[in-house]
């Protein structure tokens, strides 16, 4: 051992040489203790511990917690638990998995590949002692024709299972979601990791939204097993914690009220408390059983589902992007009297058509309105008179006072996949189509047409901030609680930098669409509920699929309106697809959501009797 | 290059191959009859990590220590990202997300503290006398990073942290006097200390210490991991349950069967008799650094293999024990054997640095 470098000497054994031999002497001793404790655990005691773990082997088995339940604001339950029977298959016991696969199969009258299936999407992820579920829903009689096989089939059992029992008639699908059991996919995200297999996690709405809350955390059962894996007795049992049963904004009664009205029609309802931003109601048609999408699905029924033509899996009371028409009006209204380029007494005469350059647009009403201020340029819904003020004032101001009313950006409702429309202008047509902004383009804006789209969901928080003269409230569906993350105060009211005067001029004008004999929003009008609101009927272009670029049949129809008027406490948002005039398809499905409100919430304090519903 | 080094590893240490690569198999057998999943995964990182241990076979050591300081900024700066904003899962936070995969740097912490400290300890190709000053600095490095990793929390990695600095230390040594003064005031002061650190413990690492007081005192609770490792070990026998037949691995959940107590499982299906091989081929990886460091004519690279040594050693003996049921339930993994792709990275990382030592300090 040639050295040709000098140790500096210190400490104890003299050198670092010395000192890494006395490591090395550290671990010979460390491995003799480790070689003589295997002699002892291994061979002395062999006998003793291979009993143990032959005879008695403690099986741990998570127990699903129950998921919480869902109620509207009043304490009707919307979701609730029932039983269901399911079979489950651990895979580390089954000794012939084809064959006693195949028989199940026979036993249950459903094809083996089914049942291979469902074992494929969790068997290979999981270690092999923890049980794959494998069909749930069975009916009775199959129940009955698994137990007497089971004696012969280790490695399979029943259990019963909790299942979600959503509302008739599809009320709330798509507020209220699905579950489904998680994938090997789902595992990824660590919150999944420590559910037992089977268990039914949110898949969308507010099951997807508020899964860590619903969820619970699961039970352990701890059981004595003998080599047979038949239980010996029962060790100690960890009581799974139920999910917090949530209380949403929802009132059952306007949400059921909305989806009838709205009945096959496809559209969407968006009620809420502008003081707030409660969400009343929130229905879209059409829409899915939200049961049916709990349970295992075959792919072909799925594919059906989301490739519908109507797309009822899209919730588009947050999802649908359309244009506003008229009731866009009220922006550019407000636009025009902060920039101080529109004055409400000064006379206009419309004389049916408007030229830009070389295109000319058309009132809705061929022939014109005549001579007319804004209060009747509002109330008769005159599209001439906004050309012009659209053309007075450019995009710039028209987008900036959209965007103040968050139109262009997301409300933050607490539900998964909310999608925002856009509020075009100069800047924005420049980024994302890459061309400059036509003159032609601003009139279209002005009455809410062309690039212009928003949810019905912005629409009713937009009238909401206009009923409560300039305060945005921020949507949401949980009952008096701050949002998930706990920043952001639910109820808190953001103001709207536009002058409460101008809101007072806008506000008296709106109250007369619906007020006035020759109103656009008059089919909305209830003797003793005083509305007010604003009508839409818009034009579309198709610009998706293959209907790309043409017009479609009939317009989208809208009503937006709030109530009462000195003291709002709703909105109302009413939106449905190709209906045609706002006023009379979507006016009287407000007009019925009103009613109930007012049946429901008014009348009993002190206001007269209402008339009842027709 | 790389032909001359891998003729030279072939040609000069044919055993040393032949024992890694039979231990890496080993490891893959038994993972695949935990879960044939994570085999998988392991496999593909057991690859990595070789090629990792070849890139590294490539730089000559002494560039490695040049620029230990840089390696060991970076790693503290991953480290520093991933208590800021890491990724939890499990309810600790130890990953970074790098797309498809994610890597925990408290691992590579272990290959940045090894070589800072060579750096440290050697200064200029020459073996200075340990002054407090340096002493400090060397403190500081380790105890500050395994703070960090501590609080993910991961006290196993940590652990791992000041195991290497003991090694360091002592292989560098300390006068006597102030060795036999430290352990005096450390044994007058272990009541304070122990009230302080308790404290900051949470509450799964005050039970897997309560457990190891007492394993019996709640046998299907705290005391749970040991007992079943026991239990596992001892259903062995002389030549084990085969890989199939391994009951408390398929029956029953030996939690971390995968990671901390892998050679539990091994043992089960092995029994006494692979255990005895396992143990000879470890000892040759062992004997193996400690030549490597014996023979080494530059206190460089004396002190890196004997670091890597000493590290491999201690975290063996510790993880075995563990299982065996002698130490408490830390969580340090066994190094080349338990699942995980970083740690498997930095073993065979630190395998390949006491390679290079072998090629490149004989000239």
């Amino acid at each position: 051992m040639a050295s040709e470098f000098r140790f500096h000497k210190n400490g104890i054994l003299g050198s670092p040489r010395a000192r890494l031999n006395g490591l090395i002497f550290v671990f010979w001793l460390g491995i003799a203790v480790v070689v003589v404790r295997l002699y002892v655990v291994q061979v002395i005691k062999h006998r003793h511990y291979l009993a143990l773990a032959r005879d008695n082997v403690v099986k741990v088995v998570p127990i699903p917690p129950l998921r919480g339940e869902i109620t509207d604001r009043n304490g009707v339950v919307l979701v609730r638990n029932g039983p269901d029977f399911a079979v489950f298959e651990i895979p580390g016991e089954v000794r012939h998995p084809r064959r006693e696969l195949a028989w199940l199969a026979f036993d249950l009258g459903i094809p083996a590949s089914k049942l291979r299936h469902a074992l494929s999407r969790l068997g290979f992820v999981l270690p092999p002692h923890m049980p794959v579920p494998l069909e749930t829903g069975l009916s009775m009689a199959q129940v009955g024709r698994v137990n007497m096989d089971l004696y012969r089939l280790p490695g399979f059992y029943i259990q019963v299972m909790p299942k979600r029992i959503y509302p008739p008639d599809n009320i709330g699908a798509h507020l209220l979601g699905y579950v489904g059991s998680f994938t090997a996919s789902d595992l990824k995200g660590s919150f999944y990791r420590h559910l037992p297999p089977g268990t039914g996690i949110g898949k969308s709405g507010i099951e997807k939204e508020y899964d860590a809350l619903l969820q619970g955390a699961p039970g352990l059962r701890r059981k004595l097993v003998d080599s047979h894996g038949r239980m010996v007795r029962n060790l100690r049992n960890d009581p799974p914690k139920e999910g917090r049963s949530l209380r949403l904004t929802i009132d059952m009664r306007l949400q059921m009220t909305a989806e009838r009205f709205l009945g096959d029609r496809r559209g969407a309802v968006v009620a809420l408390d502008p003081r707030n931003g409660e969400i009343l109601a929130l229905a879209s048609h059409p829409s899915y059983n939200s049961e049916e999408l709990s349970q295992a699905m075959s792919s072909a029924r799925w594919n059906t589902l989301v490739h519908a033509t109507d797309h009822p899996m899209t919730d588009r009371a947050v999802q649908g992007l359309y244009p506003p028409g008229s009731v866009f009006k009220i922006v550019t209204t407000l636009a025009g009297l902060t920039e101080h380029k529109l004055d409400p007494e000064a006379p206009f005469h419309c004389a049916g058509t408007f030229r830009v350059g070389s295109v000319i647009f058309h009132d809705w009403k061929r022939g014109g309105h005549g001579t007319l201020h804004l209060h009747k340029a509002i109330e008769q819904s005159c599209d001439i008179y906004f050309y012009h003020l659209g053309m007075t004032l450019g995009p710039e101001p028209i987008a900036r006072v959209a965007r103040l009313f968050g139109l262009g950006s997301r409300t933050g409702i607490d539900l998964p996949a909310e999608l925002s429309g856009v509020v075009p202008d100069r800047e924005w047509k420049r980024k994302y189509l890459h061309t400059s902004w036509y003159p032609g383009e601003t009139p279209p804006l002005a009455i809410g047409q062309g690039f212009l789209t928003v949810t019905p969901l912005e629409m009713a928080r937009l009238m909401g901030a206009v009923a409560m003269k300039g305060q945005l409230s921020h949507p949401h569906l949980l009952l008096g609680e701050k949002e998930k993350g706990g920043s952001s105060g639910a109820a808190d009211l953001t103001p709207i930098p536009i002058p409460k005067k101008d809101f007072d001029i806008v506000r008296g004008d709106l109250r007369d669409v619906v007020a006035a004999p020759h109103g656009t929003g008059h089919p909305v009008d209830l003797p003793f509920f005083a509305i007010a609101g604003k009508t839409g009927t818009a034009q579309v272009v198709s610009n998706r699929g293959k209907n790309k670029g043409i017009k479609r049949p009939k317009a989208d129809s809208w009503f937006v309106g709030f109530g009462p008027f000195d003291d709002p406490r709703i909105v109302v948002a009413v939106l449905i697809e190709n209906g045609g005039d706002g006023g009379d398809v979507a006016g009287p499905v407000a007009r019925e959501i009103f009613r109930m409100f007012y049946i429901t919430r008014l009348a009993e304090k002190g206001n007269p009797a209402p008339a009842v519903a027709s | 290059m790389i032909a001359k080094i891998l003729l030279y590893v072939v040609r000069v240490h044919p055993a040393f191959l032949v024992v890694l690569s039979a231990l890496l198999l080993i490891d893959l057998l038994t993972l695949f009859s935990v879960t044939p999943y994570l085999a998988v995964k392991q496999g593909l990182w057991e690859v990595f990590g070789l090629l990792m241990g070849l890139g590294i076979l490539l730089v000559p050591y002494p560039l490695f220590l040049k620029n230990a300081l840089w390696i060991y900024g970076v790693v503290l700066a991953l480290l520093a990202i991933v208590f800021l904003a890491g990724h939890a899962s499990h309810g600790a936070r130890r990953w970074i997300g790098l797309g498809w995969f994610q890597i925990q740097p408290s691992e590579f912490m272990i290959l940045g503290l090894i070589l800072f400290l060579t750096w440290l300890f050697v200064p200029e190709k020459r073996d200075v006398p340990l002054r407090p000053g340096r002493f400090a600095a060397a403190l500081l490095a380790s105890v500050f990073p395994a703070l960090l990793i501590a609080r993910q929390p991961d006290l196993g990695t940590a652990f791992e942290l000041m195991i290497i600095f003991s090694v360091f230390v002592f292989l560098k040594g300390i006068p006597s006097r102030i060795v036999t003064i430290s352990v005096l005031g450390g044994l007058a002061f272990f009541p304070v200390l122990w009230e302080g650190v308790w404290a900051h413990l949470h509450e799964f690492q005050k039970d897997r210490i309560r457990a190891f007081i007492d394993p019996a005192s709640d046998p299907s609770g705290l005391g749970y991991h040991t007992i079943q490792s026991i239990v596992a070990v001892g259903s062995g026998g002389w030549f084990g349950q085969g890989l199939s037949g391994a009951t408390q691995v398929r029956y029953q959940f030996l939690p971390g069967a995968h990671t901390d107590f892998v050679f539990a499982v091994f043992t089960e299906e092995w029994g006494f008799a692979g255990a005895l091989i396992f143990l000879g081929l470890v000892s040759y990886l062992v004997w193996f650094g400690f030549r490597t460091a014996m023979d080494c004519r530059d206190p460089a690279g004396f002190y890196l293999s004997a670091g890597v040594t000493g590290f491999f050693l201690f975290c063996f003996l510790i993880n075995v024990l563990m299982v065996l049921g002698i130490l408490p339930v830390v969580g340090v993994p066994m190094p080349l054997m338990s699942y995980g792709g970083s740690a498997m990275i930095v073993s065979l990382g630190a395998m390949a640095l006491l390679m290079n030592v072998r090629f490149y300090a004989k000239r």
